[in-house]
Parts: structure tokens; C-alpha cells; sequence
């Protein structure tokens, strides 16, 4: 995502967290940070942009216990930092800046989910991006196959056009971390649909089946959890493009999450989920009843699975009653299933008859 | 020499031999490792025996040196300041098996294990084939002995191969009395749980008054150990009293043994002579249970009668028999050996009342030590004592495992699956069983066996340490939310209110306010520190009033006054509340200000005193410290009470002054007025009850 925001306001509403501290130290109170609460319990679905964003929950942070003294000391320090890169026009991974931190005494950071997450805080009480406060992470993005063209701005500064079919390598189009317009133009393509998949394997297998030309589409490779930059393109395509979106997944709870981060936006990110979230993708599977329906090898849910599926029962986002039917069904199964169990039919099932007829109920093939 | 003379010495010679083969395991000699174990064994308890009944304190020197070039041959060097032993006994002492005065004497002895030096001087011989050096010298006399022993197998007796006299200088001083032992044997140096440097350990531990040095030279002539573990007190323990024997104690063939030796022309007089706890009343009833008649003449019962007798014995109430016959260590040695020994953060220990069983006298002592450099993941390591004697094997067979894995650990912060067993943590047990008559599950003497009695006063015992640990937990747990605290308001705050003034271009505000609101508390941070310079121990104290409102105090610490400290630079002044227990007025602390209390105790040594308790008198609650309990105070003050300290709830400290162990350790009751009670009740009542 690219800067947002002008310097001087960015580094102004930083500056706000700073004097939330020093009033309360005049007055001779506490100190304190206010910030949204971070959980499910405050994600409200926004009717306009159609995505789940923060609610009016806040929390405040103060500087009563050890530990959250420590990390009000530490977003100080992390202000410092970020307004020496502006004013010095420099950047840095959230992992160097996890090392910088060695340097600040008391307010260093333990590990370095305790930095990203204090960046996140700060990204949502200023309402800014990393990218505004020079920050990256270290992360890549995902790999893109198919036949559509990228003009991308390379490190000599010029722009270069990629088609992601006849460009590449087996490996595709590795996408960067910053994917807005400065950095990446969406220019041409000649698919009907973008196809989403969680596994490495999956990925390559469709490449080898030449599923990608055969069906007209797009593959993206997730690699998990989707990083922003990932989230981001996807939802560039099917806005710019027009394109549908389809996710192909494992069939466990974890990638009913990783579905309703792309469609619905991520509970970490939800201050900036109207960049990220994709609201019309539609999840393709494996689902609940393609385990039964397809006899698919599986495994038993572990308990973590099953605490997992509860915690999403109650989850805004999986709210609608086809997610309650999939997360129930899955329940009463007590069955997961990879997507790669889907070769017990042979390698080119999949390709030649999964997919197919899940296409074809959405009308995609 | 005729050929039946001949047989017959040479079947001695063959049964000598074989008796020793035959029994090595419970001689201690099966294993090449536990050889030299059981030998450094016999030695040290002669030495510390030898010592105790010459009341010399022990200087006990122990070298192992390999000999080069042979496969598994050590030298053992053993030597001792103790009284020396006159020319004409060496040969008995180092020569025949069983010798000793110790043999029907009930009382608590170390020697009541092992067979003595002449099994170290005849293995020796088995192995190697050498003779054993023994220098002796007897202050009574001007020039040493020194003398090279072997043993006749044939006539079971030992030989002298050259005698001469000598002056024994040791570093250019005439050695007043003494004795040394070399002898070389076949036998496995080992390090590790099993060894000599831990058997010695655990020697210093519970014989505080003895220095040892220990040393080991390898094959190359290196010195690559040199430990020495001092005396930790300068008092001897206490002579123990020889006892007779009491009647539920005794057993047929001793009892047939004393009937035939006796002088006595009636049964009664004579249960009343040789046994303790029997009153006139009760040898009556004991006759009359077995169906004799008082006036019989004990030398002619017959085996019939003596098995009617025995019989009658345990169906009859005694009174119990004298406990002055035994010699704990006493709670503060052991608190002083194991701290000396191991690196740790918390050591409690307990001396119980002397109890008995069938008869036996017994008395349990327990220690616990806690933290430092013991390793956390780790199996605790057990101490096992009889009668002063470590136990080094077969650990898992005996008694005093037993009563420690009986206990669930889990309640007092320790590690233990399920709730028995062996528990994990950073801690060592000890377990010291003091008795007349220690019970083993076999020859070995390594196990002590199975007592429900003795089991369930080790548990007490026990619980009551975990109880102590629980509580110093407990209080550490409280003291590091304190420093949290302080970290937090002395660190942290004042950083917050650096960065955010340069950030913003502002000045540093005040914080006191703040903190204030953050602490919301009276806190009192104190440290016992040993200052090496001085040889002092400081303590160290700060009140801080952290609170809105003004608040005044009466601080009051406990101090080891009756160990003999001298109380130093206590510029603050205040007064003597108690025995032991120091009080300052502190006049109005405004909110924000601070008090500061210091004093030193002199005439300590490092490690005696490492934690200060403080109290409060006050409204409002101070971290740091704990409310005085006026009601216990005052019981104390009106008693004079000498347990202040455990009254207060304070655990880990000495408690009592050197010159008072001394006079307490000729009653070995720990509780005076416990065992008095019951004695006079039973004489209230006229009944005779078993305690």
C-alpha cells in the first residue's frame, strides 16, 4: 500500500499519542494510550463499504502495571524512530526496527510480535498505514500465474511490463510488498476469474495440469495466512478488472479465517480492511459437505480445531447462515480434509472433475 | 607341626578368607567403587568416634592417591588429631574382626555399621597383598608409634612387621596426638552421587564440629581435587548416656543372655534393675501375665518360662525409657552444615522431640535447602542420615525415601508426579534418624526399614519444612510485585516522561503526583547484604510514603540478638521491643517523602544471617512488611518467651545464640515443655502410658 497521507500529518497524529501521555503527566494522572479494542468482540460490519471495520469499543492503556508502562515507553520511542525516518527520508523492515529497538533501554521489545503489534496500534489510533510511517515488512507477497499483464516500476526506476503467463518462470509473478498504483498498474488481461489457493502444492499442481489456460483464469498462491500486499492485489483485480474471486482451501477451520480476511477483512487489519477485503469472493472448498460428498481422506479435528470452530461460530463475520451450516456440518463430522486428499482419485481429478463441477455451480464454468 | 594341626590352620585360613568373600556385599566391599567408599567409611567414623569420646574436636584429613601403572589401585592416606590409640592396642584395634566396647552398650554410636578398619586392613591384604602403615601417637607420651600391620588368616590375628619410634611432625609442628592409616587396595575412584567427596559431604553436614579435607591425586601425581569443608561450630556433640534396655524393645535371645548373666534372686528385682521404664508395679504384672512367680530365681527359667516372659513383656504398659541417650545435630548445625555445603537461596530445618518405638528411643531431624545453584529440573537430591552416618545406596528401599515420597510436594512448590514420589525442584532434603537401635533392611546397613512410627513423625517433619518453603514462596512472590513496582515508578515512569517532553519540546513534569496515583501505597525496601570489607552484616531500609496523605509508623525488624550480634551504627537509634526485635518511630512522612533505617550486626559470619523480617505498626498497609501481631507480642513479652521468631511467623533464620545451643544440647528435648508434661501426667494419674 502506498503512503496515504502527507508527512506532517502523519507525523502530527503520531504526535497526538504523545500529548495524550504528557497532559495526563501534568496533570500529576497516569499516563495512558487510547485504542480500539483489538478482538471480535468489536468488528461491526460497515454497510457501505461492505467490509468489517473496528467498532466504538475503545481501550486505554496506562501506565499503572510494569508491562503496559513499558509499552507506552516503547510507542514513544517507536514515534521517535518514525519521525527521524520522514524527516531523514529513510525506511525500514518491522524487523530492523525490532533490532533499533536493542538501543532503547527500558523500552525495548522482548520479541518482535510485541513491535508489529504495537506498529498495528499505532497504525489504527492514527488511522495511517505502515507504508505512512516508512515501515515494511519483510514478508513477500504471493505468486501470480496467468494471462494477465503488470506494469511494475523496477529498482532503476522504470517501468516494466510482465504478463504473468509468458513472462514467467513455474514459479509466476512474485508480487511485492507494496502493490499501489506508484508501484504496480494493473494494464491488461484476457481471464474470466481470479482463483485463490492456500497450498504451495495445489498451486503447482493446477500449473502442471495447465488449468490456468484450459479454464480462462487467474492463480493466486496465498501461502497461508495472506499477507496485506496479497489481500491488497486481489482486491485491486476484482475491482479494476472486474474480475471474480474464488478461494480454494483446505477444509478446516483455519481456512474458513483465511476466507473471511480476504472477503470480509482481518481482525488485526480491520482499520484498514476497505483496502483489503475483497467482499464478493466466494469460497469454492474444500468445504464440510465436499468431504462427505467426495468421500475425501480425512483427518480428526483436534481440540484446538474444535475451539477454533466455536470461537467462529461467534464470530460477526461468520455470521450468514451458509457459514453456520459449513461450521456446524464440520462440527458434527468431526472431519478435516486437506486439499491435496482430493488426489486420492488420481492427480488430474481436480482438475478434470472437482474444480469443474465447483465452477459450475457458481457459474464460472 | 603334626597334619591335624596343619588341616585345622589351614582350614581357618581357607574359612577366613571365604568369610569375607562370601560376605562382601554387606561388609561393603562387593563393588570396586563402593570398596574404597566403605573404607574411607570405617576410617572417618573411627576417627569422629575416637574424637567424641576424647572430646577433641575432629581434624580429618583424607587423600586418595592412584598408583601409577596399575589398573584399579588405590592408596588411601587417613589422618586425624583424635587421641591416638597406646602401642599395645594397635594390634587389636587393626586386627581382629568385631573388636569395639560398643557391642551391648544402647545408645546412638556410628559403629553400629560395618565390620571396622580390620576388614579395610584385610581386604588390603586380599588384594594386594600388602601390609597397612599406622603411625599413633598418644599425648601422653613423647615419640609416635609406627607400626606395618598384617593379618594372620591363619590365627585371625594381626602381625607386626616392623615397629619403630618416631617424632611425628606434620608442617614442622610436633602433632600432640594422632593417628594415620595408609593402605593400598584394589579398588575404582569414582565422582558423581556415589562417591567419596560427596560421602564426606554429607559427613560434614551432619558432623559440623568436625574440619575435613579431602584430596585426590591422580595416576600423573596431580592434585585434581582439594575440597575442605570446615567446622561450622566448635562444640562437640553432646556424650550420649549409655540406657538398659527397654522391655518392649528386647528380643528372646537377649533376653535369655541377661537372665543367665544375672545376679538378681528374684524375677522382679530383676526386671527392675536391668530394664529402664519398669516399676515395681509393673514387673509384678508382668510376672503374673506369664504365669511366674515373683520370688523365681531368673538364672533357672527355662526357654518355656523366657518365652512366657517375652510374651507378658508386650502385653504390659511401661513407663517409656530415657531419651537423654541420644545426640541430635540440632536444627541450626544442620541449618549452618548444609549452608556451608550447598549454594542455595532458603534453608529450613527442624529438630522434633525425641519419641519411641517398640521400646527404641528415636528423634528426627529434617532439613530443607531451596534455590541457588541447585538444578530446577532435576530429581531433589536426598540426604539420608542414621546416627550421623550418611546413607549412600539403595536409596529407593528405605524408610526415610519412603516418609519423603509419602509427602504430596505439589502443595509447597515443588514438582512430583501424582503426588508421590521423589519430587522435582531446586531443592536437597535431608532426613537424620537418630535411635539407639537403627533398624536395616539388611547386613548393607544402607536402607533403613520399614516403621510406621518413625514414618509418620519423618512426615511431620516434613510437612512442616514445606510449610516454611511455602511461605518463603510466598514472600518472594510479594517482594518481586514490589520491585515490579519500584522498576516501574524509578525506570519507567520518569523515561516516559523524558521521551514525551523532547518530543513534544515541552519541560519534564513533576512526576511525584503521579506516582503517587500509580503506587497508591506505603512501601518499605529492604536489604540484608554481608559487607566483606567490615565483616559486617548490613541492613538496609527505606519507608516511602507514596500516598496522598501524611502517615507515621512504628518500623520494627528482628535481629539474631541471642545468636550473640552486636547491633552497629544505628544512627536512627529507637529501642528494644523485644529479645530480638528492634522498633523506630518514624514521625510524620508527608506524601512523597522517604525514611530511611540502617544498622549493622556485628560479630556474625557471612551467610548467618541473610534475611531480615520487618514489621509495622500503623493504620494503613505497607508493602514490604507485615502487620505486628500486638496479641503474640505481648504473650512473648510476658514469657520471655526464647521463640520469638517462630511465635512471629519467621522462618528462614537462626534463632538461637551459640552459648544457648551448647546448654540446650545437653537435654536433647526440643521441647521442653511438651516432654515434661507428659511425664508428669503419668505420674499425676499413676497410670503408665506410652508416649
Amino acid at each position: 500500500m502506498s503512503r496515504r497521507r502527507e508527512d506532517g500529518e502523519t507525523k502530527e497524529a503520531l504526535h497526538q499519542i504523545v500529548n495524550e501521555m504528557y497532559k495526563k503527566l501534568e496533570k500529576g494522572e497516569t499516563p495512558t494510550m487510547t485504542l480500539p479494542v483489538r478482538t471480535k468482540l468489536n468488528i461491526d460490519f460497515d454497510k457501505k463499504l461492505g467490509v468489517y471495520k473496528y467498532g466504538k469499543k475503545k481501550s486505554t492503556r496506562d501506565a499503572s502495571s510494569l508491562g503496559s508502562a513499558k509499552n507506552l515507553l516503547r510507542a514513544l520511542h517507536m514515534v521517535e524512530f518514525i519521525d527521524e525516518m520522514i524527516d531523514n527520508g529513510k525506511s525500514s523492515t518491522l524487523r530492523e526496527m525490532y533490532y533499533i529497538s536493542e538501543g532503547w533501554g527500558h523500552g525495548k521489545f522482548s520479541t518482535q510480535n510485541e513491535s508489529n503489534n504495537l506498529a498495528e496500534d499505532l497504525e489504527i489510533i492514527t488511522s495511517s498505514m505502515r507504508e505512512d510511517f516508512r515501515l515494511r515488512p519483510e514478508e513477500d507477497g504471493s505468486r501470480i500465474i496467468g494471462n494477465l499483464t503488470i506494469n511494475e516500476l523496477n529498482r532503476r526506476g522504470e517501468w516494466m511490463k510482465i504478463n504473468a503467463r509468458d513472462d514467467v518462470g513455474d514459479s509466476g509473478y512474485g508480487v511485492p510488498y507494496n502493490v499501489e498504483e506508484e508501484k504496480i498498474k494493473l494494464l491488461d488481461h484476457d481471464i474470466d476469474f481470479i482463483m485463490a489457493i492456500e497450498t504451495g502444492g495445489m498451486f503447482d499442481r493446477l500449473i502442471e495440469n495447465g488449468f490456468d489456460e484450459e479454464f480462462r483464469c487467474g492463480l493466486v498462491h496465498l501461502k497461508g495466512q495472506p499477507a496485506r500486499s496479497t489481500r491488497r492485489i486481489l482486491k485491486r483485480m476484482n475491482e479494476e478488472w472486474n474480475l471474480p474471486v474464488v478461494v480454494f482451501a483446505d477444509g478446516d477451520p483455519w481456512s474458513f479465517r483465511i476466507f473471511g480476511s480476504i472477503a470480509y477483512g482481518a481482525i488485526k487489519t480491520a482499520h484498514i480492511s476497505e483496502y483489503l477485503a475483497t467482499p464478493s469472493a466466494t469460497y469454492l472448498g474444500v468445504t464440510a459437505d465436499d468431504i462427505v460428498a467426495y468421500d475425501l481422506p480425512s483427518d480428526d479435528l483436534t481440540n484446538k480445531d474444535i475451539e477454533a470452530l466455536k470461537s467462529e461460530l461467534s464470530d460477526p463475520r461468520f455470521a450468514d447462515g451458509y457459514w453456520q451450516e459449513q461450521i456446524t456440518t464440520m462440527l458434527k463430522l468431526g472431519k478435516k480434509a486437506e486439499q491435496q486428499s482430493l488426489a486420492k482419485y488420481g492427480l488430474d481429478f481436480v482438475t478434470d472433475t472437482y474444480l469443474p463441477e465447483k465452477l459450475a455451480e457458481l457459474g464460472l464454468a | 607341626m603334626s597334619i591335624a594341626e596343619k588341616m585345622a590352620s589351614n582350614q581357618k585360613q581357607i574359612a577366613i578368607s571365604e568369610f569375607f568373600e562370601k560376605n562382601k556385599h554387606f561388609l561393603g566391599f562387593d563393588t570396586l567403587n563402593r570398596a574404597i567408599i566403605t573404607a574411607v567409611k570405617e576410617a572417618v567414623d573411627n576417627s569422629l568416634d575416637a574424637c567424641e569420646e576424647a572430646r577433641i574436636l575432629p581434624d580429618i584429613t583424607i587423600e586418595i592417591q592412584r598408583v601409577p601403572k596399575k589398573k584399579d589401585h588405590l592408596i588411601l592416606i587417613a589422618k586425624d588429631n583424635g587421641p591416638g590409640i597406646p602401642q599395645k592396642s594397635i594390634e587389636n584395634v587393626f586386627g581382629k574382626l568385631l573388636y569395639g566396647s560398643r557391642f551391648h552398650a544402647i545408645r546412638q554410636s556410628r559403629g553400629q555399621q560395618g565390620i571396622g578398619i580390620t576388614g579395610v586392613v584385610m581386604y588390603s591384604q586380599l588384594t594386594t597383598g600388602k601390609q597397612t602403615y599406622v603411625k599413633s601417637k598418644i599425648s601422653s607420651e613423647s615419640t609416635a608409634i609406627e607400626v606395618n600391620l598384617g593379618i594372620d588368616t591363619r590365627k585371625n590375628k594381626a602381625v607386626k612387621f616392623s615397629q619403630e619410634r618416631v617424632i611425628w611432625t606434620e608442617e614442622d609442628q610436633i602433632i600432640e596426638h594422632g593417628l594415620m592409616i595408609r593402605t593400598e587396595m584394589k579398588a575404582k575412584f569414582q565422582r558423581g552421587s556415589q562417591s567419596i567427596g560427596q560421602y564426606l559431604k554429607m559427613t560434614s553436614i551432619v558432623n559440623p564440629h568436625a574440619n575435613i579435607k579431602f584430596r585426590y591425586v591422580n595416576s600423573d601425581g596431580e592434585i585434581e581435587i582439594d575440597e575442605f569443608w570446615k567446622r561450622a561450630t566448635r562444640n562437640l556433640p553432646t556424650p550420649v548416656n549409655s540406657i538398659k534396655p527397654h522391655p518392649h524393645g528386647i528380643h528372646l535371645g537377649q533376653l535369655q543372655r541377661m537372665l543367665k548373666d544375672s545376679e538378681e534372686r528374684k524375677l522382679t528385682s530383676f526386671l527392675r534393675q536391668n530394664f529402664s521404664g519398669v516399676s515395681s508395679r509393673a514387673a509384678k504384672e508382668v510376672c503374673t501375665k506369664a504365669g511366674l512367680n515373683d520370688g523365681a530365681k531368673p538364672k533357672l527359667l527355662k526357654t518355656e518360662q523366657i518365652n512366657q516372659l517375652l510374651e507378658a513383656c508386650s502385653n504390659v504398659k511401661f513407663l517409656p525409657p530415657p531419651t537423654n541417650c541420644l545426640s541430635p545435630i540440632e536444627d541450626l548445625l544442620i541449618k549452618k552444615g548444609l549452608s556451608k555445603t550447598i549454594d542455595s537461596k532458603f534453608v529450613t530445618t527442624l529438630t522434633r522431640s525425641p519419641r519411641v518405638t517398640s521400646g527404641n528411643p528415636y528423634q528426627i531431624e529434617v532439613g530443607l535447602i531451596f534455590g541457588g545453584s541447585i538444578p530446577s529440573d532435576q530429581q531433589v537430591q536426598l540426604l539420608r542420615f542414621a546416627n550421623r552416618v550418611p546413607l549412600m545406596y539403595q536409596q529407593g528401599g528405605c524408610l526415610l525415601t519412603q516418609a519423603i515420597s509419602s509427602v504430596d510436594w505439589r502443595q509447597y512448590g515443588l514438582e512430583q508426579s501424582g503426588g508421590k514420589g521423589v519430587p522435582k525442584g531446586p531443592a536437597t532434603i535431608l532426613v537424620h534418624l537418630a535411635s539407639t537401635n537403627v533398624q536395616f533392611t539388611s547386613e548393607a546397613k544402607e536402607a533403613v526399614a520399614s516403621n510406621e512410627d518413625v514414618l509418620q513423625e519423618i512426615r511431620k517433619a516434613l510437612l512442616e519444612l514445606g510449610r516454611n518453603l511455602r511461605r518463603h514462596m510466598k514472600k518472594k512472590k510479594k517482594m518481586a510485585k514490589a520491585q515490579e513496582k519500584f522498576d516501574l515508578i524509578n525506570d519507567i515512569l520518569p523515561a516516559i516522561a523524558e521521551k514525551a517532553s523532547s518530543l513534544l519540546n515541552k519541560p519534564i513534569p513533576e512526576l511525584s503526583a503521579t506516582i503517587s496515583k500509580i503506587m497508591n501505597a506505603v512501601i518499605m525496601e529492604q536489604t540484608t547484604t554481608w559487607d566483606k570489607e567490615t565483616k559486617t552484616t548490613r541492613i538496609h531500609g527505606i519507608l516511602y510514603n507514596y500516598t496522598a496523605r501524611p502517615r507515621s509508623y512504628t518500623i520494627l525488624m528482628n535481629w539474631p540478638e541471642k545468636q550473640g550480634a552486636i547491633m552497629v551504627d544505628n544512627e536512627r537509634g529507637g529501642r528494644k521491643e523485644a529479645t530480638g526485635l528492634w522498633a523506630w518511630k518514624i514521625e510524620t512522612l508527608q506524601p512523597g517523602e522517604r525514611a530511611t533505617i540502617e544498622f549493622g550486626l556485628d560479630n556474625l559470619e557471612k551467610g548467618d544471617w541473610t534475611e531480615t523480617e520487618v514489621f509495622y505498626r500503623g493504620s494503613a498497609e505497607v508493602i514490604g512488611a507485615s502487620k505486628l501481631d500486638e496479641k503474640i507480642l505481648e504473650e512473648i513479652k510476658k514469657q520471655g518467651s526464647d521463640n520469638l521468631d517462630e511465635d512471629l511467623g519467621i522462618v528462614n533464620e537462626i534463632d538461637e545464640t551459640i552459648s544457648n545451643v551448647a546448654s540446650r544440647a545437653e537435654i536433647p528435648n526440643v521441647n521442653l515443655n511438651e516432654v515434661q508434661k507428659e511425664s508428669f501426667q503419668t505420674t499425676l494419674f499413676g497410670e503408665e502410658e506410652e508416649i
